[in-house]
Order: C-alpha cells, then structure tokens, then sequence
C-alpha cells in the first residue's frame, strides 16, 4: 500500500501542468496518471474506512488529489513542528557524538518525497510522541517502496539493489562499512536526482559532497592518495567520483568498485569516444548531446575535455599541413644545393 | 629655495636646528607630563595625592613566621576537608584529615605559594602594586585564539574596565543609538561610555559625584547618636583614589602614578583579603575607599578566585540582603558600607542557587581572562564597556549543542536551543528582593538603619513581574533594551512600545497603587492616578508629537538592528526609575538624568538639595560647558535619541533647579540574567498552555502559530502520564 500511494503521488506530480522540468512535463502524462488517479481513488475510499473516519464522498479526481496533498501535509506539518527544529539532536551515549534529527524543511519540500506523508515511510506508531526508539527491521528499506519497474529511471531497481549487493560498501568487512544502506548516501530527506540541464559543475559538487560526506579524508590537505592523477584538483571539480569508481564498460553507478580495480586508463575519458560522455553528460539535454562537430562539443560540454573533442577532419588538416613543410624544407635544401654547384661551376 | 637650504646646512645653522626642535620636544614633553595633569585636574576640579593606608605595616620575621605557620595550617585544613569523606566517625575524619595535611606533596601543592617567595624575599610589608609589580613587572597573557604575548602589568590593569569603566573604542560593541548608530564602532568617534541604565547607586553614570560619601546615619538602636556609614561606587572599583579614573575620559593623558598605588590588587587576588578594611576614609584632600594592605591578605595572594569576584559582584547579582553574600557579612570595621536592600538583578551566583557554584565552578573558568581583560562575552545590553569584544561566553562552550543528555525527551529538548536560550528555562525566578520600579524622588525613612532610601514601589522575582521574555540577538539600545526578533520577521513584536514601555499586569498595578497611596501619607502632593499610570505607562508622559517621533526613529533606525543575526528568548530582569531630569535635554527615549549627592541625601531625604549638591559637582558643570559639549555630549546625545545636539543650560540658577522634573524613564531597562542557573528547568506546560508564561502573540507569532504553541497534542499526550518535565542538567 505504502509503494502505491507514494507511486500515486508521483503520478499526480507528473500529471501537474507547472512541472519545472522540461523534459518530464514534455512527455505525455495523461494515460498513466489517468491510471494512478483511480488508484488512489479507490486507496482514499480504503483508508477512509479503515481509519473509520467519515469523509464524503469525493466528487471530481481533482478533489481527490486535493484531498490527499493535503493530508499528507497535515502529516509532514505535524512532524515538521519538531523536526524541523534545527538543533534537535541528541548525543549518542555509546561515543558522545551528536546526533542530529533535524529536517531542512526547504529541501524536504523540493526532494523526491517532498510530498508524501512522512508516515508512508515512518511506521505509524512515530506518529505519536514519544517514538520507538528504533524502526522496525525493514521499516525504511527503498526497496519496499520501489520494487517494482519505474520508468523514470534507465534501469530498475531490482537492478539497482544487485549493483549495491556487489559494490565494495556492501562487501567490504570494514568496521566503517556496517550497516551500509541506501540512506547511507541518499538522505530521503533531501534526495533529489539532478535533472537534465542543471550545469554539471554543480550537478558533480553535489554528487561528490555526497562521496565526501564519510570519506572526508581525502581532501585532508596531505593526503596522497590521488597524487597519480594529473590536475588532480581540475578532476574533482569537473568529474564525479562515480565516473572513475564505478565499472567502465557498463552503465552502473551504484556498483561502487574498491581503490584497486577503479578507472585509472586516462583514455576512457579523453578519447573522441568518451565514456564520460554516457555518464557525466546524460545530464546534458539530448540535443546537447546529440550535437557533432569541434565546436559543439568544445562549447556545450561546459568543460572543454582534451581528447574529448577530437575531430578527424582536422587531424588529417594537421597531417598535411606537417607534410608540406617537409616538402617545404626538403624543396628549398635541394634549391640551394642546386644553386650552389651551378655557382661553383662557374 | 637651494640657497636656503645651503645656509640651513652648515654646521653651525644645523646645530642649532638641531637644539631648537630638541627643546621643542622637551618643552612639549614637559607641558603634557607637569603642566596638562596640573591644569587638567583644576578644570575638572579633581586633586591627587600620595596614597597611604594605616593597615600596611612592617612586620617581623617571627610575626611573618607565625602568620605563614597559621595560613599555610588553615589551607591545608581546608583542602583535606574537602578530599576526606564524609563516611568516616568523626574522631577517624580528624585524624585522616591530620595525617593528610602533614604529607610532604601535600604540603606542598597546598600550601599558599606566596608564603615562600615573600620569605625568600624578605618583603615584610605589603605596599599596593609597588610590591606586586617586583616580581610581576610584566606577565605573560594567552590569548583565546591561541597567541600569546607578554604585557606591562600594571599598563594592562590599568587600561581594563575594571579600572577605567570604558574601554577602547572599535569593533565588537553591540550597542546601538536610538539614532541607529553602533556606539563606539570603528570609524566613529569614540566617546567615553560604560554602563548604561545603571540601576544601582546613583543613577546615570556620575561615578565621580558618588564615588565615596561618609554618611550620617541616625539608626533606632542608637537612640539619636550618630553612626557614620559608607557608601559610593568606589566600594566596587578597584582604584583607591580620591575619584575615578578621571583622566581616562580624555582622548590623552594618563592616570597620575600616586593614583595607580592605590590599585586594589589583593581585592581580586587574595584569599584572606578581608571586607571589613573596605570603608570610607577622610584625610587632609578628600574621601576615599581604605582597603587591606595586611602581610595576611598579602601572603594568600594567588590566581583571582570565585570567592574574589564576588567580593564585588555579588552585590549585583544576588544583592546585598542576599542571605549568602559573604562581602556583606564584613561590613567594615568602622564606617560601615552601607547594604542596598533592593537587588538589582536577584540572580546570585553560590553554591545554594547556581548549579555551576555547586559544581565548584570557578567564576574565570566561563570567563576566561587574558591577562587582567576579562571576557564578558558578546551578548549584552547593560554594558558597552567590553574588554575582550571578540571572546565568547557561552553555555555550549562547555554544553556543546545537545546539552540534555538524561531525559527521556532529551532530542525534544535540545531541539528548543535554535530559539529558546538556556536560561529562559533554567532560571525560574529572581530573589524576591528583585526591584523593578524604584522611585528616587520619594525617598522612605529606613528607622533600622537611620537613613532615608529611595522607595522601592515594585519588587519580584517572580516570571512576567520582576523579569520577562525578549528576543535577542546580542544588540542592545543606548539604555539598555535588548533588540531582536522572532525569526520570523515579525513586524508585530514591538518591545520598545509593548513589553518594556507598559506593565498591564492588574497585580502589579494594584501593588504600585498601594504604594503609591502609602507614599502620599508622606507626600500629599502625589496624585495616585497620576502617580500610577506614569509608573505603568511611562509614555504617557511623551507629548504625541514625540510618541509620533519615537514611532518613526524605532522604526527607521532599529528596527534593521532587531532582525540583525540569530534572535533567541532570552528572559531578561526589568527596571525602571523615577529620578530628576533635565527637560532642556529631552527625547523620545527620556531626558538626561541627573545625580544625587549620597550624604544629602541619606541624611536629608531632601532630594532636590541633593541634585543640587550633587550637579555643583566641578565635572557636572564641565560637562554643561562648551568644551565637553563638542568633545562627548553632543554624540551621547545623538545615542540617546535626542536631536540638536546638547543643550549646555546648567540646570542650576541662583540656587534653583530650572526646567528639572522628577519623571519614570520612557521604558523599562532589560537586564541580561545569566546566573542562578538550576539544574532542573522548566515544566513544557509552563510555556505550552494557554496561560503559559510565554505570550506568543507579543512575540510576534502569528495567531494560529501562537495558537499551536499554545495547544501542543505532544504535551497534552504526556501529560497524564508524568509530567513531561526538563529534568536534566546535561
């Protein structure tokens, strides 16, 4: 039920007119939202009984939906009073550390969930104050949610959960690795996939914070770990980390692999066939993408990639402009080795 | 030009360059060293003189043994006190604590370490600093940023508030002119300021009318016979003279070096020092505070303890009626100080009310000194005066942000810190001796003590009557009102026309009518009516064209400083007085104040012959010349909301006070309470309920907000249960 209503909401979302994002709003939401509708519908007329509260009947879907958004923010504005408490944390007995039970309400509102009811996630009983003191196992696991086929997404999230299961925070033994999770990386609270044509400086600062959330030691200022790459600095501000720690070959990102076997072929990137062209820039829109040529791929790139750019054309220009010097050269030594033996005969 | 320039040159015309520019310099040299003090003490009619004090006498060796022997005994006694528990019979605590105290380290590490270097020294007399500054010529100061650097003692205690009351102009002040200006910051002009809105002593700041008055009291017990008593502002601050650190007002000029032997170092810095040499004095050039210059006092002389600060401070944190304030159990030996009934703030700092005390606290442990700058920390709306404007003193210095750490409900309530400050819910009320409203102009006949003292018309401790609830950002006004805002942009949260301009509280105003009514059996000018509003609704007394005025400069030029940074609640104790005024020098925020002269006061009850005395003061008249006018009192004014610059009519003509009128300030002064700290803090009722004791609506929350805060279902939830309360002290 949780999976579906949230789905619903989704739905709705789609189905909203002043959608900021382009390239959703272009596709055409009406059948499948049309679908959803009813769903939740019918989950509204469920939940009204089950609940055993009186609630008219609605008359349009549009009610409906009204209906819903409203509730669920009822829900999130009754959580919010506290967590939204920007020093609501406790210390953690065992280490002394804070921890923080604080939500930005502004980044709640614009993520992915910010528009469920935080008990679509939450068990109900954290509805009341005071909470249990842990959630029940399989409470807040994406998965539950997100089972089945999404076609938001390039690939499912059957495939996404195995690509973790072989990923190095699933298999690693390290103590710091324990209890790895989705939320680990993707705060419910604030995740929001970047959208095709944010600029990728940003999209990779994003991304990267996430990466150096927990390994903060990297940017420590003599740690060495990265010293092989040239223009070490260049690449953390214009690459992700995913694009070298994730497989080359396959489209993967949340298969995270250790040090060792990670991209190091400078080639991957900085060839006229780029990988980095399938990863970094699926943000870029398909026009952008799409684009060929010297000049389209210098200027729309954002960042000019040595390599990246690479135009036969003027390759072959540069060959033949190599080869006429040497002619060149070669045509004006004979020239004046000529000159000089008829100048001795004389 | 070249030709000038070659006869400047030659030897003999450069020889006598040469002398003349030195016997410029010499003579500019001897006018600021010999001739400024002179004609500077005649203008603002102050002397100097070598300091002397009957307590500082030689000793000889043997007595220097047997008082070394004594003190080193009794510290040791009082250190193995405190390590042997309490569990053992009394007999087998006494000889632990014996065995414990004549161990070798112990003696050692408890011994007082002055003791040996004064013996090794053969220093037999304690002479002031001149003895101190022997050894401690310079001493080495950290810095909080981790610096460290090596000063000229007696320079940096003489630059200190301690000392001067000011301090050095630029940056960190957090005051503000009701003409919207930060006073004091850089790049404006400085002017000498220190306290503001003092609620104790005299009012307005006139250290120098009152710094130390022997008084002729008449008490009951002794049936007529006249008893002299002291009183002034010199008790507290630490320089011996005849006046205050008069010369530092000055842009030049310094304090004269017969005036820097009377520094007071063992005030601060001895565990013997004791309370009764602490009287007023007569000799042959004026009055001034005696203070102990005993070998005892001296050889217990070491790092600045709790027990030190509160020499003073006690006075106005827990008051001088203060049931353990210690200084006020040592009176004097003679010319006994005398106690101020009525406490200025009611928030004590000991061992029985203040849960850092307790805890052996020390009162630098929170304010940690740099050298003899002391940090009062960046919040603050009573002082502009700030050594260390940078430095923080804050509770989660030491609390971190998540305090609570044994409820239940600890994330709950560590959640409130974003708005709420700690004391707002760990101080639960004030000494019921709190004043509030204190009425200068109508003294009452005090029979126990033979003098007659202002009348205290309202007193408490209790929360919303002796002390409210304020956002607050750390800015405060030029008499002190503390500004911030509900961070919610508020433009309803108006304090400077609501909570601090009226008291509407029915019991309240019935008390001040009562008072007032007894008041009139001695004064049967006083009209109760008028009496009563005036006290309640100080602005009643503004002309609408000035009510209009103060609307707009609140508006225009605070209204930017309340919404500056992060606002908190803080609760903040409420003063107001009745004093005279100089209605030439009148604003929208009040009129200038002016001083009383203790002795007439005291004796006379007579106030008006009290302002009179008091403002015939050289410095008083000074500051109604031209000289001072341009110098400060132009932009005091400009600071204190009146406009067109100082009016320099000298209040007193032929003898009369002209165009003076006892009138209430135009609202209440809010004074910062941070001690008196309780380890149990609020109930979440207190607050969460319809009548709680935070009036969400006046803090500028929305009706429905207000509502929800009002109603919370999380509250009511626990409720039945147990009652959900802050029991935590982190």
């Amino acid at each position: 039920m949780k999976a579906s209503r949230s789905r619903a909401i989704q739905g709705i979302d789609q189905a909203r007119p002043d959608d900021e994002n382009p390239q959703r709003s272009a596709r055409p939401a009406s059948p499948r939202a049309r679908l959803l509708l009813g769903v939740c519908l019918g989950l509204l007329a469920l939940s009204a009984t089950a609940d055993g509260i009186e609630v008219a009947p609605p008359k349009t879907t549009d009610e409906a939906i009204d209906l819903q958004l409203a509730e669920a923010a009822a829900d999130r504005h009754a959580c919010l009073r506290c967590h939204a408490m920007s020093t609501l944390a406790y210390r953690n007995p065992e280490n002394s550390d804070i921890v923080g039970l604080s939500l930005d309400r502004e980044a709640l509102a614009h993520s992915v969930h910010g528009e469920l009811a935080c008990i679509d996630c939450h068990r109900r009983s954290y509805r009341r104050y005071p909470h249990p003191d842990r959630p029940a196992p399989g409470d807040l696991d994406c998965i539950g949610c997100h089972e089945d086929e999404d076609q938001n997404l390039s690939r499912g999230w059957v495939d996404i959960d195995a690509e973790f299961k072989r990923s190095v925070h699933a298999v690693s033994d390290s103590p710091e690795a324990a209890g790895f999770s989705c939320h680990s990386c993707h705060d419910p609270h604030r995740f929001r996939p970047a959208a095709v044509g944010e600029p990728i400086a940003q999209i990779v600062r994003n991304h990267n914070e996430v990466c150096l959330s927990c390994h903060e030691k990297l940017v420590a200022p003599l740690n060495t770990s990265h010293d092989w790459l040239p223009n070490r600095d260049a690449h953390w501000a214009s690459v992700r980390c995913v694009d070298c720690h994730t497989p080359a070959a396959v489209f993967a990102n949340h298969d995270i692999l250790p040090a060792e076997q990670s991209e190091k072929n400078c080639v991957s990137c900085h060839s006229s066939d780029p990988q980095l062209l399938a990863r970094l820039y699926q943000f870029r829109s398909e026009d952008d993408i799409a684009r060929r040529g010297l000049l389209a791929k210098a200027v729309f790139n954002e960042a000019y990639v040595v390599g990246l750019s690479k135009s036969p054309a003027l390759d072959r220009l540069s060959l033949i402009i190599m080869g006429l010097v040497v002619l060149l050269l070669a045509a004006h030594g004979v020239g004046r080795y000529l000159a000089r033996r008829a100048n001795r005969r004389a | 030009m070249n030709a000038f320039a070659k006869t400047l040159l030659t030897p003999k015309n450069a020889r006598r360059l040469l002398i003349t520019v030195a016997v410029g310099l010499l003579v500019l040299f001897v006018l600021y060293k010999v001739v400024y003090p002179i004609a500077f003490d005649a203008y603002v009619g102050k002397s100097n003189a070598p300091l002397t004090y009957a307590n500082s006498q030689p000793i000889s060796e043997a007595e220097l043994e047997a008082m070394a022997t004594e003190l080193s005994l009794s510290s040791r006694r009082a250190a193995a006190e405190a390590i042997v528990g309490q569990n053992d019979g009394a007999f087998a605590r006494r000889v632990k604590v014996e065995m414990l105290m004549n161990t070798q380290s112990f003696m050692r590490e408890h011994e007082p370490t002055h003791i040996k270097y004064f013996r090794d020294a053969n220093i037999l007399q304690y002479e002031g600093p001149k003895t101190c500054l022997q050894c401690h010529a310079t001493i080495k100061v950290r810095h909080h940023d981790g610096r460290t650097s090596e000063v000229d003692t007696l320079d940096d205690i003489v630059n200190s508030v301690h000392f001067k009351f000011q301090s050095d102009g630029g940056g960190g002040f957090s005051t503000y002119g009701y003409d919207g200006r930060q006073v004091n910051a850089e790049g404006s002009r400085p002017i000498p300021v220190g306290k503001i809105n003092r609620a104790c002593g005299i009012p307005g700041s006139f250290s120098w009318t009152g710094w130390a008055a022997l008084v002729e009291s008449r008490p009951e017990a002794t049936h007529g016979e006249v008893e002299l008593r002291s009183e002034g502002c010199g008790q507290c601050h630490i320089g011996g003279n005849y006046q205050p650190a008069t010369e530092k007002m000055m842009p030049i000029g310094d304090v004269p070096d017969v005036a820097k032997e009377g520094i007071d170092c063992l005030i601060c810095h001895s565990t013997e020092y004791d309370m009764n040499q602490r009287y007023v004095i007569r000799d042959d050039v004026g009055l001034r505070w005696n203070q102990d210059r005993t070998m005892r006092a001296a050889l217990t002389v070491g790092r600045s303890t709790t027990k030190n600060c509160l020499n003073c401070h006690q006075h106005n944190m827990g008051g001088d009626a203060y049931l353990h304030n210690e200084a006020a159990q040592a009176l004097g030996d003679k010319n006994q100080r005398l106690l101020h009934t009525g406490a200025k703030r009611g928030n004590p700092f000991s061992p029985q009310d203040d849960v850092h005390a307790a805890a052996g606290l020390q009162c630098t442990d929170c304010h940690v000194p740099e050298g003899h700058k002391i940090p009062r920390g960046r919040m603050g709306v009573d002082l502009v005066a700030n050594d260390l404007p940078n430095v923080e003193v804050s509770c989660t210095t030491c609390h971190t942000a998540a305090p609570h750490n044994r409820s239940e409900h600890k994330a709950l309530l560590n959640g409130h810190l974003d708005r709420i400050a700690c004391e707002t819910c760990h101080i639960r009320e004030l000494q019921e001796n709190n004043v509030v409203l204190r009425d200068w102009v109508h003294p009452t006949w005090d029979a126990e003590e033979g003098i007659f003292t202002p009348t205290d018309i309202y007193r408490s401790g209790e929360v919303n009557k002796g002390f409210t609830f304020l956002w607050f950002n750390g800015n405060g006004t030029f008499l002190a009102n503390a500004l911030g805002n509900n961070p919610n942009g508020s433009t309803e949260y108006d304090p400077l026309m609501a909570q601090l301009a009226r008291i509407d509280d029915p019991e309240i105003v019935a008390a001040v009518r009562e008072k007032a009514i007894e008041l009139k059996k001695t004064y049967p000018d006083i009209d109760v009516d008028a009496y009563v509003e005036a006290a309640t609704d100080p602005l009643s007394q503004l002309t609408p064209e000035q009510l209009d005025k103060r609307r707009r400069m609140l508006d225009e030029n605070l209204r930017a400083h309340m919404n500056d940074g992060e606002s908190r609640i803080y609760p903040f104790k409420l003063f107001n007085a009745m004093m005279y005024e100089d209605m030439g020098n009148q604003g929208p925020f009040g009129a200038m104040i002016l001083p009383f002269d203790y002795a007439t006061y005291y004796e006379t009850g007579d106030t008006t012959a009290s302002v009179k005395q008091a403002i015939q003061d050289p410095i008083v008249q000074r500051m109604y010349q031209e000289p001072f006018k341009l110098y400060m009192m132009d932009e005091f004014m400009a600071y204190f909301g009146v406009s067109g610059g100082w009016k320099t009519h000298y209040p007193l003509v032929d003898g009369k006070l002209e165009n003076v009128e006892p009138k209430w300030m135009r609202q209440m002064g809010s004074l910062m309470i941070n001690h008196g700290i309780q380890p149990v803090g609020r109930d979440c009722v207190e607050c969460h309920s319809p009548n709680g004791i935070l009036n969400y609506r006046a803090l500028g929350y929305s009706p429905e907000r207000a509502a929800e805060l009002e109603n919370l279902d999380i509250v009511e939830n626990l409720r039945p249960a147990a009652s959900f309360s802050a029991t935590d002290g982190g």
